[in-house]
C-alpha cells in the first residue's frame, strides 16, 4: 500500500476519482453509513460544545464571583431545617465581620426583592429579582457596564430613585434602544435608570434563573420604598486581601457568626457561606448528569455507526466481486483496491462527520434554548469530528477493504458467472 | 507455426515448458494441467479447443497471469514469470495483456466510456491520452454514439464491444479471450470474432482465444487442442 502512494501519486488521485463514483452508483448504502456516522457525530458535537460550555460557564461564575469572594445567606439552604427563619443576617454581623474578621476587606449588604414587574410605556416585563446593593455594584462584581454609570457613594446615601438594568429587562423594555436616563415603573415606583450591565448569558448560582435577568438599585431606596425589614439581609457579600486562604477566611467568617448569633454547639447554622467553588460543584453535578449520558450515546452512536459502515461494506464488497476481480485482472494492485475501499469508507465517514456537526450545531442551540445545555462552539469541535470520522473509516473499513484487496481475481469472476 | 522456429536467441512472446496446475481440495488432488508444454510467438492467433472442463480456462488464467503453476516455467516476453512478485504481475497484467471474457464484466454503474478507461486507470498514461484513445476504439468497434450509456442500456455484442476496446486501451502485445462468444447469438459471434480478426491482422496483436465452438476457432490461424490437461494437437 506504501509503495502504491509513493511510487503513483497520479493513481492515488484517480482511486478517488474511482471511489467518489462507486459511492454515488451506491446511493442508499451510502446514505445510511454517512446517517449513522452522522447520528455518532452529533452526539459528540453535543458532548465536546457542552463540556466546553460547562468549563467556560465556570470560569465565568468564578470571574463573576470573585476567587477572593464569599457569598453568605441567611438560613440553611441546603439542608433548610424545618422552621428556621431566613432572615438571619443582620447590621451588627456586617458589623462584626468588617471589624472584626481578619483578612476581610469589604463588606457588601444585599436586600432583594423577588419577582418585581417592571413598565415602560406599554410594555411589561417581570424580574424574578431587584437586588438592593451598596455603592460600585458592577465594579465590586466584576461585571462591565456596557453604557452609563455606577451607583454612586450619594445614590446609597441620598436612597436615590436609580438602578442599573440587566440585559434581558433592557432588551425586553427598549428593544435596541439605549435604556439610559429613561425612566421606568418598579411596581409603582418611577426609577431612572442610569446604567446598563454587560451580557452575562449564564445562570447563577444553581438556579436556572438568568442573571441578566435583574434590576439593581440601592438598597436604601429598595428598603424604603417596598417596606423591606430593615435589621436583616438577604446577603452579604465579604471580600478577602489573600484568594489563597479562602477555606481558612471561610471557616473564621463561620466561628464568628455562630458566635454573633449564639448558636449552641449541637444548634446548626443559621446561614449558608458559599464560594466560587461551591457554586461550582453545584453547577458540575447539575450537568455533570446530562455530559455522561450524551457521553454514552456519543461513544455508543459512534460505534453503531462503526458497525454499520464495517457490515455494509461487507456487503459491498461480496456485492462487487466482480467489479473487484476485474479490476484486479486489468491490471489494480492488491494495494489499489485497498486504497478505493478505504478511500470509500473515508468519504463516507467525512460526510457523516460534517452532517453530524450540522446536527449536533442544531441540536445543540434547541437544547441550550430549553436552558438544558450551556454550548460552546469551537473550531476543536470541527477537527475533533474529522478526527474521529477518521478513525472510524480505518478502524471499522480495514477488514472490509482488506477483504476486497485479497480477493482471488479468478475467484472474484468466477462468482460473476 | 513460425514460433516454433524462432527458438535461440530471439525467445517467442510466449513460452510455456512443462506447466502444471493443481488443485488440492479435502486431501485429494485433482491435476488440471498435467504438463503443457506451448510456444506462441508475437503476431499469432491461436483458438484453444477442447471440450468442457479440460482446463482450458485454466491455462488461459496461467497464461493471463491471473494464476501461478503448481510447476514449470512460464516465460513471457523472454521473461521468467515465476519470479515476479503479485504487483509486478498485476503491472504486466495492466501493460501487456488484454482480457476479454465469456460475460463480458463490465462495470455496472459506469458508462461505456469509463469501462473503456478502466485497464487506463491503473497505468502511468495522461488522463488527457487515455480519453482520447478510447474515444478512437469506441469508434473502431461502432460505439462512438453509445460512450455515455450503462452496460444495462447495451445489447450483449455491444457490451462485448466495449469490452473489446477496454482489452486495447494500454495498447498491450496480448489479447486474450475466454469465450468471448459464448453468449451471443452467431450473427453477434461473427461481428465479435471479425472485430478479434482484424485486431490481429491490422494492430499486429498476439491473439488466443478459447472457445469450444469450432465456428469461433475457425477464425484464428493455429488451433491448440487441450485434452486430459494436455496440449494433445496445437
Ligand atoms: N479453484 C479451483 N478449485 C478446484 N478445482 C478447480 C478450480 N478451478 C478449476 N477447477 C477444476 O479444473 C477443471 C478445469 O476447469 P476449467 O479450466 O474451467 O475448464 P474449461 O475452461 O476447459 O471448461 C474443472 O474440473 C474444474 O472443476
Ligand atoms: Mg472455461
Amino acid at each position: 500500500m506504501w509503495r502504491v502512494l509513493s511510487r503513483y501519486p497520479r493513481l492515488l488521485w484517480r482511486l478517488q476519482g474511482v471511489a467518489g463514483q462507486a459511492l454515488l452508483a451506491h446511493k442508499a448504502r451510502s446514505f445510511f453509513v454517512v446517517a449513522a456516522v452522522a447520528m455518532g457525530i452529533a452526539a459528540l458535537t453535543v458532548i465536546v460544545a457542552s463540556v466546553d460550555g460547562a468549563r467556560r460557564k465556570a470560569l465565568e461564575i468564578v470571574d463573576f464571583f470573585g476567587p477572593d469572594a464569599v457569598l453568605v445567606l441567611g438560613g440553611d439552604i441546603e439542608n433548610r431545617p424545618v422552621g428556621q427563619r431566613l432572615n438571619t443576617l443582620s447590621w451588627s454581623d456586617a458589623r462584626a465581620i468588617a471589624r472584626s474578621l481578619p483578612g476581610a476587606y469589604a463588606v457588601l449588604p444585599m436586600r432583594s426583592v423577588r419577582s418585581v414587574t417592571l413598565r415602560y410605556g406599554n410594555k411589561n416585563h417581570e424580574v424574578p429579582t431587584v437586588v438592593g446593593a451598596t455603592e460600585n455594584y458592577a465594579a465590586t462584581w466584576n461585571w462591565p457596564l456596557s453604557e452609563g454609570r455606577d451607583l454612586s457613594a450619594d445614590d446609597i446615601a441620598h436612597g436615590a430613585k436609580v438602578a442599573l438594568i440587566g440585559d434581558a429587562p433592557a432588551k425586553a423594555l427598549f428593544g435596541d434602544a439605549s435604556p439610559i436616563g429613561r425612566t421606568v415603573m418598579v411596581k409603582n415606583l418611577p426609577v431612572q435608570i442610569v446604567g446598563r450591565l454587560s451580557y452575562r448569558g449564564f445562570t447563577g448560582g444553581g438556579s436556572d434563573v438568568s442573571v441578566d435577568d435583574r434590576l439593581i438599585m440601592p438598597i436604601s431606596t429598595l428598603t424604603q420604598r417596598f417596606n423591606l425589614d430593615r435589621h436583616y439581609f438577604r446577603g452579604l457579600r465579604v471580600r478577602f486581601h489573600d484568594p489563597d486562604l479562602i477555606t481558612v477566611h471561610m471557616e473564621n467568617l463561620r466561628s464568628l457568626l455562630r458566635h454573633e448569633h449564639k448558636l449552641g454547639p449541637t444548634v446548626p447554622d443559621d446561614f449558608t457561606i458559599m464560594s466560587a467553588s461551591e457554586i461550582l460543584k453545584f453547577l458540575t453535578a447539575f450537568t455533570g448528569g446530562l455530559v455522561a449520558f450524551l457521553g454514552v450515546t456519543a461513544g455508543v452512536a459512534i460505534l453503531v455507526g462503526g458497525f454499520v459502515l464495517a457490515n455494509l461494506m461487507f456487503l459491498g464488497v461480496s456485492e462487487r466481486r466482480v467489479e473487484i476481480g476485474l479490476r484486479k485482472a486489468v491490471g489494480a494492485t492488491s494495494g489499489a483496491i485497498l486504497i478505493q475501499f478505504l478511500s470509500e469508507a473515508v468519504y463516507l465517514t467525512l460526510a457523516g462527520a460534517i452532517l453530524g456537526v450540522g446536527l449536533g450545531v442544531g441540536l445543540g442551540e434547541s437544547l441550550s434554548r430549553l436552558g438544558m445545555l450551556e454550548l460552546r462552539l469551537s473550531p476543536k469541535i470541527f477537527v475533533l469530528s474529522l478526527a474521529a470520522a477518521l478513525a472510524i473509516a480505518l478502524a471499522f473499513g480495514l477488514r472490509p477493504a482488506r477483504k476486497a484487496a485479497g480477493l482471488d481475481p479468478i475467484e472474484a469472476l468466477r462468482g460473476g458467472e | 507455426m513460425t514460433g516454433q522456429a524462432s527458438s535461440g536467441e530471439s525467445e517467442p512472446l510466449i513460452r510455456l515448458t512443462d506447466v502444471t496446475r493443481s488443485y488440492v481440495m479435502g486431501g485429494v488432488t485433482n491435476t488440471v494441467l498435467a504438463g503443457v508444454t506451448l510456444d506462441v510467438a508475437a503476431g499469432e492467433f491461436a483458438a484453444i479447443m477442447g471440450p468442457s472442463g479440460s482446463g482450458k480456462s485454466t491455462l488461459l488464467h496461467i497464461l493471463g497471469l491471473l494464476d501461478r503453476p503448481s510447476s514449470g516455467s512460464y516465460r513471457l516476453r523472454g521473461r521468467e514469470t515465476g519470479e515476479l512478485s503479485d504487483d509486478a504481475l498485476s503491472h504486466l497484467r495492466n501493460q501487456a495483456i488484454g482480457f476479454v471474457f465469456q460475460s463480458f464484466y463490465l462495470i455496472p454503474y459506469a458508462t461505456a466510456l469509463d469501462n473503456v478507461l478502466l485497464p487506463g486507470l491503473y497505468s502511468d498514461a495522461p488522463r488527457a491520452a487515455l480519453v482520447r484513445r478510447a474515444g478512437e476504439l469506441l469508434d473502431k468497434v461502432g460505439l462512438t454514439s453509445q460512450a455515455r450509456h450503462k452496460p444495462s442500456q447495451l445489447s450483449g455484442g455491444q457490451q462485448q464491444r466495449v469490452a473489446l476496446a477496454r482489452s486495447l486501451i494500454n495498447d498491450p502485445d496480448l489479447i486474450l479471450a475466454d469465450e468471448p462468444t459464448g453468449q451471443l447469438d452467431s450473427a453477434t459471434s461473427r461481428e465479435i470474432m471479425e472485430l478479434l480478426a482484424a485486431i490481429n491482422r491490422d494492430a499486429g496483436k498476439t491473439v488466443i482465444v478459447v472457445t469450444h465452438d469450432p465456428d469461433t476457432a475457425a477464425y484464428a490461424r493455429r488451433q491448440i487442442l487441450v485434452t486430459d490437461g494436455r496440449v494433445a494437437r496445437s
